[in-house]
């Protein structure tokens, strides 16, 4: 008996992880239908380019004004943060692509009962939900962001050992899937408020955050931003890897972090789904 | 007309009241770049003081900046841009009432709200923090409203007529988005006009950004000294409202004539 219900709950860990192969193929489908439908309206890209042109301007010129009046912020100089604005600007870049045209809709779709269609479909509903859609003109953020931390990295005069690059790629990752988890977690939130169709609004509002450095933060924020709302994990860290100060161990804790916020986000979002009662319930 | 407005406003009240997670969220929003940009000035102000300003003095500006930010917003541009492009606008055409004082009505009900939300947190935050205290001016107070009055009259007529602009572009919002973009700057939005360069200062007060939201704000904080320049402030709030009014004219006239409205 007791070893039947080991399985069942072996049985049950494998279901929460398990990635299907026929999962990459069902999304590559999705995506190439995504990218054909997009490249009829080309000048959307141009429109998002400029757009991206523009924050990335003000996003520049508010932080000369802080510097204006200083010479470090948090213990970072001008170049350090702007590396921090290219990693954030390519995380704007995955959240946009991705995230909102996906999982973003979520709440809308609780709201109206339209989930159903999503749940019928043999495949696993967060994984169809998080990726169905993309907005490939989006993925530009991602370059350009890269490309301004790139050039930030060359003012700095500093070029990233291997060991850098690859504390980097490591701690990008944990930051998308650390962001990623945010986001189920908002959207989970909303099989119990149900009336609160703009949620993602809330993210907007504490990613702002994530634009400097968290150490520039007085106290309280600092610790609202690395525990409670880990957003100094999804720009802090990684741009720390790239300008060669973060230390081993804190690239360490970021994925632990990652896999933990994965874990929460999962667990809060296979709850939420029991509460579902669908469009008639 | 008193009567009409009642009821619209009425309306605009009880549809929020449906929505008041939503509105919540709308708030959070709009508090925390503010709490940001005092973050950071609180940092690097330390003990010290940039400009003048100490950190007591960026806590209560950007306070300020939180009550009468929320006191002047529209959000116009966003439901014209729609309205226009759906169609939405035809039964509102329809009505024997000019379509712009619903929104009027609509942004009444929504700041009674919101505003008195900020206006019982900056209250309670002051008892444990006298950094926000102001000091006690009922004659600078009833000059400040005068002045919120003005910049929000002014932003709604900048929203409204931005939003008009849909009549002729599909990218009206991406202009509004633009605008709140050199505001950020220009308003006061990101620091104190006086931290700015001068020259980029003196820009913001010869075109309408520091009547948006800067000098209500430096009214409020008591930054803006003297009779004169606070009629010189209040007088460029009067100007730029003309101005907006007037652009709003002719956007309404030219554009009415140009809808075609969906399916027509």
């Amino acid at each position: 008996m007791e070893q039947w219900a080991d399985e069942t709950n072996a049985a049950n860990l494998v279901m929460m992880f398990r990635v299907p192969t026929s999962a990459f193929r069902l999304l590559s489908a999705f995506w190439r239908l995504n990218v054909a439908e997009e490249l009829q309206y080309r000048a959307n890209f141009i429109a998002s380019v400029l757009g991206t042109v523009f924050n990335l301007a003000t996003a520049l010129l508010t932080l000369s004004l802080f510097f204006h009046h200083t010479t470090t912020l948090g213990g970072w100089d001008y170049w350090e943060i702007v590396v921090l604005l290219g990693v954030f600007n390519a995380l704007t870049g995955v959240i946009e692509a991705v995230l909102r045209p996906g999982i973003g809709q979520l709440a809308g779709e609780v709201r109206s009962g339209e989930l159903d269609l999503v749940l019928v479909k043999p495949v696993d509903a967060q994984g169809f939900v998080s990726f169905r859609q993309l907005d490939i003109w989006r993925l530009t953020d991602i370059v350009l962001g890269l490309g301004l931390a790139g050039y930030a990295l060359f003012r700095l005069g500093h070029t990233p050992s291997l060991a850098q690059l690859m504390a980097f790629g490591l701690t990008i990752a944990a930051a998308a899937v650390v962001v990623y988890a945010i986001w189920v977690v908002l959207m989970s939130l909303a099989f119990w408020f149900v009336s609160v169709e703009n949620i993602a609004v809330l993210f907007d509002a504490v990613y702002e955050g994530a634009r400097y450095p968290v150490s520039a933060y007085p106290g309280a924020l600092r610790f609202l931003f690395v525990y409670l709302i880990p957003i100094a994990w999804t720009t802090t860290i990684p741009a720390s890897a790239l300008t060669g100060r973060l230390r081993p161990e804190i690239g360490l804790a970021a994925a632990a972090v990652a896999g933990v916020a994965f874990g929460l986000a999962r667990a809060l979002w296979r709850t939420a789904l029991r509460r579902y009662a669908g469009a008639s319930g | 007309m008193i009567r009409r407005y009642a009821a619209l406003i009425r309306n605009a009240w009880l549809v929020d009241l449906q929505y008041r997670a939503s509105i919540v969220l709308w708030l959070l929003w709009g508090v925390t770049e503010p709490a940001i940009a005092l973050g950071i000035w609180w940092a690097i102000a330390g003990d010290g003081s940039v400009a003048g300003y100490a950190r007591a003095d960026f806590a209560r500006y950007f306070f300020a900046v939180m009550l009468i930010n929320q006191l002047t917003i529209a959000w116009d541009s966003w439901y014209l841009d729609r309205w226009i492009r759906d169609g939405e606008l035809n039964f509102r055409l329809a009505r024997p009432l000019h379509p712009a004082h619903e929104a009027v009505a609509e942004n009444l009900a929504y700041k009674a709200r919101t505003a008195s939300v900020i206006l019982v947190v900056w209250l309670v935050v002051a008892v444990a923090w006298p950094a926000v205290r102001l000091p006690f001016a009922p004659g600078r107070w009833a000059i400040t409203a005068v002045a919120v009055v003005l910049a929000a009259a002014m932003r709604f007529f900048i929203s409204f007529t931005t939003g008009l602009l849909a009549f002729w572009t599909t990218r009206a919002t991406a202009i509004m988005e633009l605008h709140a973009g050199v505001s950020l700057f220009l308003a006061g939005r990101i620091a104190p006009l006086a931290l700015l360069p001068p020259a980029v200062a003196g820009i913001a007060g010869v075109l309408w950004f520091r009547s948006m939201l800067a000098f209500p704000v430096d009214l409020l904080t008591g930054t803006v000294q003297g009779t004169d320049a606070i009629l010189r402030g209040l007088g460029g709030q009067i100007v730029w409202l003309g101005v907006w009014i007037l652009a709003y004219r002719v956007a309404w006239s030219r554009g009415i004539r140009k809808y075609g409205a969906v399916g027509g």
